[in-house]
C-alpha cells in the first residue's frame, strides 16, 4: 500500500500546524527554564543555601513544569478538535459517496469493509492525525531548541546528543530492516500459523461432520506453539530496534554525564550548567522515543486515509449527467439504449459491448444468458446504479450519458436477489419509499402481496421488529416485503435481479403468481438464470459476451433453435425433451 | 475475569512475575542512571583531588545506562513470551469449549461471525495484560520499593510522599476507573448505533437511492454522530485533567523531594552530594509511576470480550448423549430407519418434528424438499446426531444416530463446506489422514478434478490460498466433495450443495455427484427440481411431517401440484 510523505493537508490544517508550531517552541522554552530552576534550587542548596532562601525556585520551578504540561495539552486539545472535523467531514464525503458509487460497488468490495471503513477505518485516521501531527512537529522544534540551549552552556555536551540522532537513526532503519527480511522470509508459514486458529473455528462445523472435531484439540495446542516460536524468533529481532533506541539515548546521557563530570573536576564548567544540562538530556531524546511508539497508530492511520481519499476520488469521477428536462415513465415512453458499452478498467474486456435496444411503452422484459454475459451491468445501468463508459440512453425525447438522476431512479422498485430488511417493524419497511403513506394502505398491500399470513402470526402484527435483532424473515418473506414496499409506491418501472433463484420451489411457485399480479400496467425488466419466467414475458433479451444476441418472445426464440435453446439445453441438462 | 484471566495468572506465575522483576530492573537502572549522573557531577564540583573518586560512579553510570536498555528488552520479550504461552492454552480451552457445540451453535446465535468474534476476544485479552496486568504490577512494586527506601532515611517524610504518590497510583486510577466506565458504556452504545446506520446505509443501499430518502438519511445518521462524538470529547477531557492532575503531583513530589533533601543536608542527615541524586531520581521514579491510571482505566474494554468468553463456556448445550437404551435393530436393517421421530426445541411450544416414520433402504437416492422452517435441518441434525429426539428413534444401519457415526456410516456435503487454509491435498485428506495417495487420486478423479489439477503447476499441492480466490464456488464445492468421498462412508448427505452456483456449473456437480455416489445411499436436500428424475425418492416436508412421497414417475402421474411445480422448474 502507497502511503502519504509529510503532513497531511485539510481545511484549517495551516493555521494548526502554525499554532502548534508556536506552542511548541514557547512550551520547549518551558522546559529549558524548568530545568534551570530545578537546577539552581539543587545547585543552591548543594551550596549551602537553607531552603527557605530557594523556595522562589523551587517555585518558578513548579510553574513552568506545570506550564509545559499545559502548553502540551492545549497542542493535544487542538490537534484533537482538528482530528474530529476533519474526520467528521471525511465520513460525511465517504458515505456520500457510498451512496453515489452505488450497491454494485458495494458488493464488489464487500459490505462488510465498507461499514468497517467507514467506522474503524475514520477512527485510525482520527488517531493518525491527533497522536502523529503534533509529534511530528515536536519532534523537530523541541529537540533543536534543547540543543541550542546546550551549545551555550557547554559546547561538548551539545556534540554528544546532536550526534547521537543520527547514529540512533541509522541503527533504528539497518534493525528494522533486519527484521523485515526477517519477517518477510517466514510471512508465509508466519501467515498460516497466525491464521490457523479463527480458520480452524471456522471450520469446525465441517471439521464435526468429518468427524474429526477431537482429534483436532492436539493440532491446535501444536500449531499454537509453533506460532509462538516463530513469533518470539521474529519479535527477538523486531525488539532490537526499540532496544537500539534505548540503548544509544541512554548511553549518551551517561556520556554527557561522565564529561561534565571531567570538566567539573578541571574547572571548566560551573555545578549549575552542567546539572541544567543533566535535566535536559533525558527530555532532548524524548519527543524522538514517541515517534517510535505509535509507529502501527501511524501507519493503520496511513492506509485507511489512502483507501478512503481512493474511494472519495472513485466518487468524484462519476460525473452526474445534465439534466435538460425531467424524464416521467408512461405508456407512451420510449427508451433506447444507443451503443452502450461498459468496460473494465484494468482488463479493458468489454461487459456490454455497443449494446443497442429499444421499447416503448410498458410490457415485462426478461433478460437471461450465462453468468458473466452482462445480465447484472444492463440491469445496473437501467436501474440508475452504473454508469457508461460510453454510448447514449434516450428516454422519451431526452438524450442523457447514464441514468444515474434521481428523476429516473425515482420512478424506479428495484427487487435484488437479497432485499434489504431494515431492522424496523414491518410496517416501517413496507413505507419505505413511501413515508406518508396510511395503515390502510400498508394493510391492503399486506394482503396482495401475500404477507398476511405471517403479519396475522406475529406478536404486535405488523408493527412487530423484523430483521437483525428482530425476528428473522425467510427468503420468500423478504421478497414479499419488497414486493408490498414496490406496490406501495406506485412505481412505473420495476427492475428484478434474480429474485426467486436461492428460493425453494414452492416458494418460488407461490410468489411467482403474486409478482405476475404486481407486474400488470408496468414497465418490467427481469433478469434471472430461472428460465420459466421467460414464458411469461412479453419480451426476452438473450445476453452473451456483452450483447443481445436474441430477442423475442419465448415460443419465437423456441422456434429459433438458435442460443436460447442452447442456453435452456445448458441449463437444465436434459436435453432432448424440446 | 475469574475464569480467563486469573487461572492463567497462577499458572504462570513464575514467568509473570519474572518478566514484573526485569521491568523493576529496567526502571531501577533509569532510577540510578539519574541518581548516579546526579551524584557524580556534584561529587565531581568539590573539585576531587584524587579523580579516582569519582572512578566507580563513572562506571555504574555507564553501567546502569547499559541496563536499563538490556532490561526494557528483555522485559518486553519476556512478556510476550508469557502472553503467547497464555494464548495457546485459552485457544486450546475455547476449542475445548466450542467443538461439542459445534452443530448447534449456528441455530443458536444468528450472525456466524461469533467463532470469529470470540476469537478476536481473545487476542484482545493480550492487551490486557501487556497494557493493563503487567504496567499496574510494576507500578505498585517501583511505588513500594521507593517508599521503603525513602523510609531507612526518615519515615516521616517517607510516608508523606506515599501519601502524595498514593493519588497517582491509587486515587486516580480508582477515579478514572469509574469515570471512564460509564463513558466506555455510552461510548460503546452510541459506536454500535453508527454502526447499524451504515449497515443500514450500505446494506439497503439501493433502496435508499431509489427511495430518495438519501438526505434524511444523512441527516440522521449526523445527529447520530454528534451524539456520539460529544461523548469522545467528553472522554478525551476526563483524560486531559486527569493527566494534568498526575503533572501536577509529580511536580509537587519534585519540590518535596527537593525540600526535604535540602533540609537534610542542612541538619547533616545527608551529604550535599546527593540532593541532586534524590531530586534527579525523582523525576525517574514519576515517570514509571504515572503508566498506573491510564493503564487501570482500560479494564472496561476488556469487560464484553470476557462477558462473551464466559457465556460460551457457561451455556449448557444440548450435547448429543445418546440415549442409554440403545435399541440395536438388525444390522442388515435399511440404511436410515425414523420411527415416529419428534422434535421440540426447549424453547418453543410445537414440535419441529411431528412424528415422523421414514424408512430409507440400502443404496436408495432420496431427495427431501420443503419450504423453510419446515423442519429439514432438524431433520439432518438428527440423522448426524447433533440433536437427539424427544420422541421416538432414529437407526443409522442400525445404530442409534449419534455423532460418532460421522464419517464411520455417514458423510456429509453442506453448502458452506469449509476449505482450510492449507494445500488442496490437506484439505481433501483432513476426513480421512490415513488414506493412501491412490485413495486420494481416486477420490479427485471421482470429483471430476483430475483435469483442473492437472492445470496447475503445483497440483494437489496447491494452497487454497484466503478464501479461496483462486478456486470457483463451483470448483471448491468439488474439492469438498473429494473429501467427503474420501471417508467411504455408505451413507451421503448433501445439504443443498449447489445453493448460489449458476445453472450449469450446478447442473455439472450434480452429475459428478450422483455419478461417484452411485453404490451409496444419498440423501439429497434440495430447493428446486433440477436433477430429480435420477432419484429413486422424492418427499416433501410440511410442518415437521412428510406430506408427498413417491419416486418422480408416479408423483408426476397422481400429484397436481408436484405436476405443476415441475412444469415451472422445467421452463418451457
Amino acid at each position: 500500500m502507497k502511503r502519504k510523505k509529510g503532513l497531511p493537508s485539510y481545511p484549517g490544517s495551516r493555521s494548526l500546524y502554525a499554532s502548534l508550531a508556536f506552542l511548541i517552541l514557547v512550551e520547549a522554552c518551558a522546559i529549558v527554564l524548568q530545568a534551570i530552576f530545578l537546577g539552581r534550587s539543587v545547585t543552591f542548596l548543594f551550596q549551602g543555601a537553607t531552603v527557605q532562601e530557594i523556595w522562589t525556585d523551587l517555585l518558578l520551578f513548579l510553574l513552568f513544569f506545570v506550564m509545559r504540561h499545559v502548553l502540551s495539552h492545549v497542542q493535544q486539545l487542538l490537534s484533537e478538535r482538528f482530528a474530529v472535523r476533519t474526520t467528521k467531514a471525511l465520513r460525511e464525503q465517504l458515505t456520500a459517496s457510498y451512496f453515489k458509487l452505488g450497491p454494485r460497488f458495494a458488493q464488489t468490495n464487500g459490505t462488510g469493509r465498507l461499514v468497517t471503513l467507514a467506522i474503524e477505518g475514520i477512527e485510525q485516521v482520527k488517531t493518525y492525525l491527533e497522536i502523529t501531527l503534533p509529534r511530528m512537529i515536536r519532534t523537530f522544534i523541541i529537540p533543536a531548541v534543547l540543543a541550542i540551549t546546550v551549545f551555550t552552556l557547554d559546547k561538548l555536551s551539545a556534540i554528544i546528543l546532536i550526534a547521537a540522532v543520527p547514529i540512533i537513526i541509522i541503527f533504528m532503519i539497518l534493525l528494522g530492516m533486519a527484521a523485515q527480511k526477517m519477517a518477510d522470509k517466514q510471512y508465509k508459514t508466519y501467515r498460516v500459523l497466525s491464521n490457523h486458529f479463527i480458520d480452524t473455528l471456522k471450520g469446525l462445523e465441517t471439521l464435526t461432520y468429518l468427524g474429526v472435531s477431537e482429534r483436532h484439540e492436539g493440532k491446535i495446542a501444536r500449531v499454537s506453539k509453533r506460532y509462538r516460536k516463530a513469533t518470539m524468533k521474529t519479535l527477538r529481532i523486531a525488539f532490537l530496534s526499540s532496544f537500539a533506541l534505548d540503548f544509544f539515548t541512554s548511553l549518551s546521557i551517561a556520556f554527557v554525564a561522565v564529561g561534565l563530570g571531567f570538566r567539573l573536576i578541571d574547572g571548566a564548567i560551573f555545578l549549575l550548567p552542567a546539572l541544567t544540562i543533566l535535566i535536559l538530556a533525558p527530555e532532548y531524546f524524548l519527543p524522538i522515543r514517541q515517534v517510535g511508539t505509535d509507529y502501527h497508530a501511524t501507519l493503520d492511520g496511513q492506509i485507511a486515509l489512502e483507501q478512503i481519499e481512493s474511494i472519495i476520488n472513485e466518487h468524484e469521477e462519476t460525473t452526474v449527467p445534465v439534466i435538460n428536462s425531467k424524464i416521467e415513465w408512461g405508456s407512451m415512453s420510449k427508451i433506447a439504449f444507443n451503443e452502450v458499452t461498459v468496460s473494465h478498467d484494468e482488463d479493458e474486456k468489454q461487459i456490454l459491448n455497443k449494446l443497442q435496444f429499444s421499447w416503448e411503452g410498458n410490457g415485462t422484459i426478461g433478460i437471461v444468458g450465462e453468468s458473466g454475459a452482462g445480465k447484472s451491468t444492463f440491469i445496473d445501468i437501467i436501474a440508475g446504479f452504473l454508469q457508461p463508459t460510453s454510448g447514449l440512453i434516450e428516454v422519451n425525447e431526452e438524450e442523457t450519458s447514464s441514468l444515474i438522476r434521481t428523476d429516473w431512479t425515482s420512478q424506479i422498485a428495484y427487487i435484488p436477489q437479497h432485499p434489504y430488511i431494515f431492522p424496523t417493524s414491518i410496517k416501517e419497511n413496507i413505507r419505505f419509499y413511501e413515508q406518508a403513506a396510511t395503515d390502510e394502505e400498508v394493510e391492503r398491500v399486506i394482503d396482495e402481496t401475500g404477507l398476511r399470513a405471517l403479519v396475522e402470526q406475529l406478536p404486535r402484527k405488523m408493527d412487530t421488529q423484523i430483521g437483525e435483532g428482530g425476528r428473522s424473515v425467510s427468503g420468500g418473506q423478504e421478497q414479499r416485503i419488497a414486493m408490498a414496499r414496490a406496490l406501495l409506491s406506485k412505481r412505473p418501472i420495476i427492475i428484478l435481479d434474480e429474485p426467486t433463484a436461492h428460493l425453494d420451489i414452492e416458494t418460488e411457485y407461490e410468489l411467482k403468481q403474486s409478482m405476475l399480479r404486481l407486474f400488470e400496467g408496468k414497465l418490467v425488466f427481469l433478469a434471472t438464470h430461472r428460465i420459466h419466467w421467460m414464458k411469461e414475458m412479453d419480451h426476452v433479451l438473450v445476453l452473451k459476451e456483452g450483447s443481445i444476441v436474441e430477442r423475442g418472445m419465448h415460443e419465437e426464440l423456441i422456434q429459433k433453435q438458435g442460443v436460447y435453446v442452447e442456453l435452456i439445453r445448458h441449463h437444465q441438462g436434459r436435453g432432448g425433451e424440446l | 475475569m475469574r475464569t480467563w484471566i486469573i487461572p492463567y495468572m497462577e499458572q504462570h506465575k513464575g514467568r509473570m512475575l519474572l518478566t514484573v522483576l526485569v521491568g523493576v530492573l529496567g526502571v531501577a537502572s533509569s532510577v540510578m542512571l539519574l541518581f548516579i549522573s546526579g551524584y557524580l557531577i556534584s561529587k565531581s564540583a568539590l573539585r576531587p583531588e584524587n579523580i579516582m573518586i569519582v572512578y566507580i560512579p563513572i562506571v555504574a553510570v555507564r553501567m546502569f545506562s547499559i541496563s536499563q536498555a538490556v532490561m526494557r528488552y528483555l522485559e518486553r520479550l519476556i512478556g510476550h513470551d508469557v502472553i503467547l504461552r497464555i494464548l495457546e492454552r485459552m485457544r486450546t480451552r475455547l476449542y475445548r469449549v466450542l467443538q461439542p457445540q459445534a452443530l448447534v451453535l449456528q441455530s443458536r446465535y444468528k450472525t456466524g461471525d461469533l467463532l470469529s468474534m470470540l476469537s478476536e476476544d481473545i487476542e484482545h485479552l493480550q492487551d490486557f495484560y501487556l497494557r493493563t496486568v503487567f504496567p499496574s504490577i510494576l507500578s505498585l512494586f517501583v511505588y513500594g520499593v521507593f517508599i521503603g527506601v525513602l523510609g531507612l532515611f526518615d519515615w516521616v517524610f517517607a510516608l508523606m510522599m506515599a501519601l502524595v504518590l498514593a493519588i497517582i497510583v491509587f486515587v486516580i486510577p480508582f477515579i478514572s476507573l469509574l469515570v471512564t466506565r460509564r463513558k466506555y458504556i455510552a461510548l460503546k452504545k452510541g459506536r454500535n448505533r453508527l454502526y447499524a446506520q451504515l449497515t443500514d446505509a450500505v446494506f439497503g443501499l439501493s433502496d435508499w437511492i431509489a427511495s430518495g430518502r438519501i438526505d434524511s438519511f444523512l441527516s440522521d445518521y449526523k445527529a447520530d454522530e454528534r451524539d456520539l462524538l460529544e461523548i469522545e470529547k467528553r472522554m478525551k477531557r476526563w483524560q486531559h485533567i486527569r493527566s494534568a492532575v498526575v503533572q501536577l503531583v509529580i511536580g509537587i513530589a519534585v519540590m518535596a523531594m527537593i525540600a526535604w533533601a535540602g533540609s537534610q543536608a542542612e541538619t547533616g542527615q545527608i551529604a550535599p552530594t546527593v540532593i541532586a541524586a534524590f531530586s534527579l531520581m525523582m523525576l525517574a521514579i514519576a515517570d514509571a509511576l504515572s503508566p498506573a491510571s491510564e493503564a487501570i482505566e482500560r479494564i472496561p474494554a476488556y469487560e464484553e470480550s470476557l462477558r462473551r468468553l464466559h457465556e460460551v463456556e457457561t451455556v449448557d448445550h444440548p450435547v448429543s448423549a445418546p440415549q442409554s437404551t440403545t435399541a440395536i435393530c438388525d444390522a442388515n436393517g435399511p440404511a436410515i430407519d425414523l420411527q415416529n421421530v419428534s422434535y421440540r426445541y426447549t424453547d418453543s411450544k410445537e414440535d419441529v418434528i411431528n412424528g415422523m416414520t421414514l424408512t430409507i433402504d440400502r443404496g436408495t437416492k432420496v431427495a427431501i424438499l420443503g419450504r423453510s422452517g419446515t423442519g429439514k435441518s432438524t431433520l439432518l441434525k438428527l440423522l448426524t446426531g447433533a440433536l437427539q429426539p424427544t420422541a421416538g428413534n432414529v437407526f443409522i444401519n442400525g445404530e442409534q444416530a449419534n455423532q460418532s457415526l460421522l464419517a464411520k456410516s455417514l458423510s456429509i456435503l453442506n453448502q458452506k463446506s469449509h476449505l482450510f487454509d492449507t494445500t488442496v491435498e490437506n484439505n481433501i485428506r483432513i476426513g480421512n489422514p490415513d488414506a493412501s495417495d491412490e485413495e486420494v487420486l481416486e477420490v479427485v478423479e471421482q470429483a471430476q478434478l483430475t483435469k483442473l489439477l492437472g492445470s496447475i503447476p503445483s497440483g494437489l499441492k496447491t494452497q487454497m490460498e484466503e478464501m479461496g480466490h483462486r478456486f470457483s464456488g463451483g470448483e471448491r464445492q468439488r474439492i469438498a466433495f473429494a473429501r467427503v468421498l474420501l471417508q467411504q462412508t455408505p451413507i451421503v448427505i448433501f445439504d443443498e450443495p449447489t445453493i448460489g452456483l449458476d445453472p450449469k456449473t450446478e447442473h455439472d456437480l450434480l452429475q459428478t455427484m450422483f455419478d461417484a455416489a452411485k453404490e451409496k445411499t444419498v440423501i439429497w436436500v434440495t430447493h428446486h427440481l433440477a436433477g430429480i428424475e435420477q432419484m429413486d425418492e422424492i418427499i416433501f416436508l410440511e410442518e415437521g411431517n412428510i406430506v408427498l412421497q413417491g419416486s418422480h414417475e408416479e408423483l408426476l402421474a397422481t400429484s397436481s401440484k408436484y405436476r405443476a411445480l415441475y412444469e415451472m422448474d422445467k421452463g418451457i
